[in-house]
């Protein structure tokens, strides 16, 4: 270090160098000709010498002042990396002295911090990031409607989008078939997969780990059967091992030839392990399954060609053919969907609404750890005011406050980042399945990235109120105010009564979110699912078609059911194709025979469900009229539906179903069958949504390959799930049984969303409140403690302690008021954001708002309780002496 | 005669060993020195005595000179020192080698 910067000097502006330079060099010039004048020549003559000497004077000080301008930036750039060194180091000695403060800070900002990490990384994960294929936002789903309902597509629709669709690459279809994996010597698999077209990877533009995707015309009928496995699938089951491309498996007691594997990372949709050719027959292709909705449609816009407009083409394509086909396709659109919305776009709002917690959660740390800063800082006026003395500038003190605020932001952001690591698994672990395929629980340098920029602001915006006031000081009175500091004290008082005042209401304000979302939650998992779920295990199974024909099947079920029912503890059991809570099922159009008939895209809907006489009493739904499916429903006596509640309210008005036909269309069994009996509603999909009609018809009628068992114990359900399995491998080895779940479980996974936005926000809120509480406590505590003196006089003048604490009491209460009200009214202008994710309740459900005004004035009296009683003990001759 | 590049650094340095010296008396010194062999303009030697300075070699503060006017006056430090150390052991070795091929054999 220089001696000038030893001592201090104050920095030469750019000005004050070149007059420097100036001077420097006209002193050598008038040395220089002094000196030649002495030596006897002429004054014209010794100018000439001396400028002839010097040579490019004016180069010189051109190149002199850039060079001095380069040292002085050098050596302030020094000084400042000398200044952060110190503060540094004065800060982290200051922290280490006052270890209770600096726990307390540290902590509640790696809470503030933390799960801002760990929801941001959720957030990026699943919203901010493409999915992993080159140029993914120009894959879209095609989404169709018909009178605003959702529909699906049929096989000519995919001929038709791609013969006219311009703006597309191509189109592939993309149908779900979970299928029966048998490798020799192993137990059948059930394997999530996927049969699509020909171009499908192509579109996808992935390139295959090993062997290849498929050719052109491998989705022709009658071409050979050939598979692609997912990387997982092929390290899991096929031990990572290249040579099984070529050889073949068993599909649904099918052979199929492995012809490439599909990289981990690239799969779609996410949870594929194996994807077929989907082949079309003429008779699929041909315009009477137009009515049949069912297909998928995954799309890729051309490069150049913008989305928004691809889109466009699409809803234009799907208004000609409804022109062409009034009949079917009235009132039906299509709409192209970026497959990232396609596959995350119900979380995305939810997720925000956590994002904006965790924020809120933030500025409540940063608001309790200002006030925390703002009673130290108070503290520390005396010695402030002595470094003022003895020289340093305020710019400097505040510099040296603010490090301390950025150390202990960025040991904030160190624990926090600690922390979101331990969250990420327990959230991960909350999560419904769509959100956990998509992110994983790491935190990625984005994710780091935006904390130490969180890290940053943080530390700005609760050092920055605490430093400037501070600094404000006036050295002389707090000199001699012994560094208790007498000035100042209105204003900084007033300041931590504001932070308190906002804090309280962020916290009102995210806690009645939460109290609306957990409602809402209450309400939902209180609905009736119209059975009676407890002491029910369910499992699943699909037959393969092609080892199972109608007759076969007839004898597996026969044999299946009389199995299960001879299992002790078993009070009944039956099968069914679909039940309740679980993917599956279909809608039908029917007729009631002898009506008038009616237009075809005007017929009325219903669910189906192939069941076996035992499958009411099993499941517990209630007989409303007429009677169930008998035993003596057979394939051979007269075709027979028990229809549910709603079909009734639907198609009947006031004369009773009972006996009348019903024309349920699935395609190739399209008889009338008598109704013979109405049984209560049940919910198919969700407690939320409305009941849908369901027509029930014997499963001796109707064989499907999909086949759920369900069996009703008077113990716990789940003990039979191993005699289960038993009873069906004996049946069938190579059959897997999937989905071995109660249908308590499943109703509890139906609502696994809802649950773990409830259960975030809801943990979210609670650090909130607690936050918040604390600092509450705090203000009003060191409130006491300043007020010491005050209070001795009180008590000296015969104030009681009653009086006392009620006064402190008091204040607290006032400070939490204005919190809850200004809360209050936040949550009414923002509740409506999340009004959509909410069942049963109003985003302005007034039990939900006096409830959190209640539990805050609750918590506001015990933060201020305590500190109250502390203020009633006061001696007054100790606090008037300790003065 | 010209100046080699770099030359004149090593010359300032030797000066400024002396002691600490203004830019006219460094100048006058080199000339006194060199027997006006050198054509030395001072432009040059200035721009040195800055680039100098923004080297670490040497240090300015200003000072009164003997005809008690306000000069800059420049002191080697430590680093300038050892600089010199290692610039003159070259320009020594580089002399000896141009010698010993202009000796006659």
């Amino acid at each position: 270090m220089s001696r000038r910067r030893l001592f201090r000097l104050p920095w030469r502006t750019p000005r004050q160098i070149r007059s420097d330079v100036d001077e420097e060099l006209s002193f050598h010039v008038d040395m220089r000709i002094d000196a030649l004048i002495a030596l006897g020549k002429s004054p014209d003559e010794a100018r000439a010498q001396t400028v002839r000497e010097f040579g490019d004077l004016e180069d010189a000080r051109r190149y002199m002042g850039a060079v001095d301008n380069d040292i002085e930036a050098a050596q302030r750039r020094s000084e400042l990396m000398i200044d952060l060194k110190q503060d540094l180091v004065y800060a982290l000695r200051k922290l280490r002295a006052a270890p209770g403060f600096t726990i307390t800070a540290i902590v509640t900002l790696a809470l503030g911090i933390g799960a801002n990490t760990a929801i941001f990384s959720v957030v990026n994960n699943v919203l901010l990031k493409p999915l992993p294929f080159p140029a993914a936002d120009h894959l879209v789903r095609i989404q169709f409607t018909q009178r605003g309902q959702g529909d699906a597509g049929t096989p000519p629709d995919l001929a038709d989008y791609r013969a006219l669709a311009r703006s597309f690459e191509g189109f592939s279809t993309i149908e779900g078939a979970t299928s029966n994996l048998v490798r020799p010597g192993a137990d059948a698999e059930r394997v999530p997969g996927v049969r699509v077209s020909a171009n499908f990877f192509a579109l996808l533009r992935i390139q295959p780990l090993h062997g290849r995707f498929f050719r052109e015309g491998e989705d022709a009928v009658g071409a050979a059967t050939v598979v692609v496995l997912s990387e997982q699938l092929w390290r899991r089951s096929f031990g990572a091992e290249p040579k099984v491309v070529g050889t073949t498996v068993r599909i649904n007691a099918g052979t199929f030839t492995i012809i490439g594997i599909a990289p981990a990372a690239r799969r779609y949709p996410l949870t594929s392990e194996l994807w077929t050719p989907r082949a079309f027959t003429p008779a699929d292709l041909s315009d009477q399954t137009r009515g049949a909705r069912w297909l998928s449609m995954l799309g890729r816009v051309k490069d150049g060609v913008a989305v928004d407009r691809a889109g466009e083409e699409i809803t234009r394509i799907s208004e000609q053919l409804e022109q062409r086909f009034p009949e079917v396709f009235r009132m039906r659109r299509a709409r192209a969907v970026p497959i990232q919305d396609f596959t995350v776009g119900d979380l995305r709002k939810p997720l925000y609404v956590i994002l904006a917690a965790v924020g809120f959660v933030l500025l409540i740390a940063c608001a309790n750890v200002a006030n925390l800063l703002l009673v130290r800082a108070s503290t520390r006026e005396g010695e402030l005011a002595i470094r003022t003395a003895l020289g340093a500038g305020r710019a400097r003190l505040i510099r040296q406050l603010m490090t301390e605020s950025m150390v202990l932001a960025v040991l904030g952001a160190a624990a926090g980042v600690l922390l979101a690591r331990l969250g990420m698994h327990a959230i991960l672990q909350l999560a419904p399945p769509n959100l956990r395929l998509v992110t994983t629980a790491t935190i990625d340098a984005t994710a780091l990235a935006v904390t130490a920029c969180v890290a940053l602001v943080t530390g700005i915006v609760f050092g920055v109120l605490p430093a400037t006031q501070v600094s404000r000081g006036e050295v002389v009175v707090a000199l001699r105010s012994g560094g208790r500091g007498a000035r100042g004290r209105h204003t900084a008082t007033r300041t931590k009564r504001a932070i308190v005042v906002a804090e309280v209401a962020l916290a009102v304000t995210l806690l009645t979110g939460a109290g609306l979302m957990l409602r809402s939650f209450g309400r939902l998992t209180a609905v009736d699912p119209g059975f009676r779920p407890e002491g029910v295990l369910s499992t699943k199974m699909l037959l393969p078609g092609r080892a199972y024909d109608s007759p076969k099947l007839r004898t597996f079920a026969a044999a299946l059911e009389q199995r299960l029912a001879n299992l002790p503890s078993v009070q009944s059991a039956a099968l069914a194709d679909y039940i309740p809570f679980d993917n599956g099922s279909y809608g039908f159009t029917y007729q009631i025979v002898g009506r008038p008939p009616i237009r075809p895209s005007d017929l009325p809907n219903t669910e189906t469900r192939s069941i076996t006489p035992r499958y009411f009493e099993t499941m517990g739904i209630p007989m409303v009229d007429g009677r169930g499916i008998e035993p003596s429903d057979v394939a051979t006596s007269e075709p027979v539906a028990v229809v549910s509640r709603s079909l009734v309210r639907a198609t009947f008005s006031s004369e009773s179903p009972i006996g009348k036909l019903i024309n349920i269309q699935w395609g190739n069994d399209s008889l009338p069958r008598r109704i013979v009996g109405v049984v209560d509603d049940v919910r198919s999909f969700s407690l939320g949504d409305p009941p849908d009609p369901i027509a029930y018809v014997p499963m001796t009628q109707v064989p499907t390959t999909a086949v759920s068992i369900v069996v009703r114990t008077a113990g716990a359900p789940s003990v039979l799930a191993n005699p289960v399995r038993q009873i069906v491998r004996e049946l069938d080895r190579d059959l897997p049984v999937y989905g071995v779940l109660t249908m308590e479980q499943r109703i509890a996974d139906s609502v696994g969303r809802q649950r773990f936005y409830a259960t975030l926000i809801g943990i979210f809120a609670a650090v909130a409140l607690a936050l918040a509480a604390i600092g509450l406590y705090g203000v009003i505590a060191y409130a006491v403690t300043q007020r010491k003196h005050e209070l001795g006089v009180r008590v000296a003048l015969g104030a009681t302690s009653t009086r006392i604490s009620r006064m402190v009491v008091t204040e607290g209460v006032a400070l939490t008021a204005a919190g809850v009200v200004l809360g209050l009214g936040g949550a009414l202008a923002t509740s409506g954001i999340i009004a959509n994710l909410l069942y049963g309740v109003t985003a302005r459900d007034p039990l939900t708002f006096g409830g959190v005004a209640l539990v805050l004035g609750a918590v506001a009296a015990l933060a201020s309780y305590l500190p109250a009683r502390r203020a009633a003990r006061v001696d007054p001759l100790e606090a008037m002496r300790g003065d | 005669m010209d100046l080699l590049q770099g030359t004149l650094d090593v010359l300032v340095l030797r000066t400024l060993s002396w002691g600490p010296m203004h830019g006219y008396a460094v100048s006058r010194s080199i000339r006194q020195r060199t027997d006006g062999v050198l054509e030395i303009e001072d432009a040059p030697l200035y721009k040195s005595l800055h680039r100098l300075e923004r080297a670490g070699c040497i240090e300015a503060e200003w000072g009164i000179s003997e005809n008690n006017r306000r000069a800059r006056y420049y002191t080697l430090t430590a680093a300038g020192r050892r600089q010199f150390k290692s610039e003159e052991n070259a320009w020594r070795r580089y002399a000896e080698a141009v010698f010993k091929v202009l000796e006659p054999a």
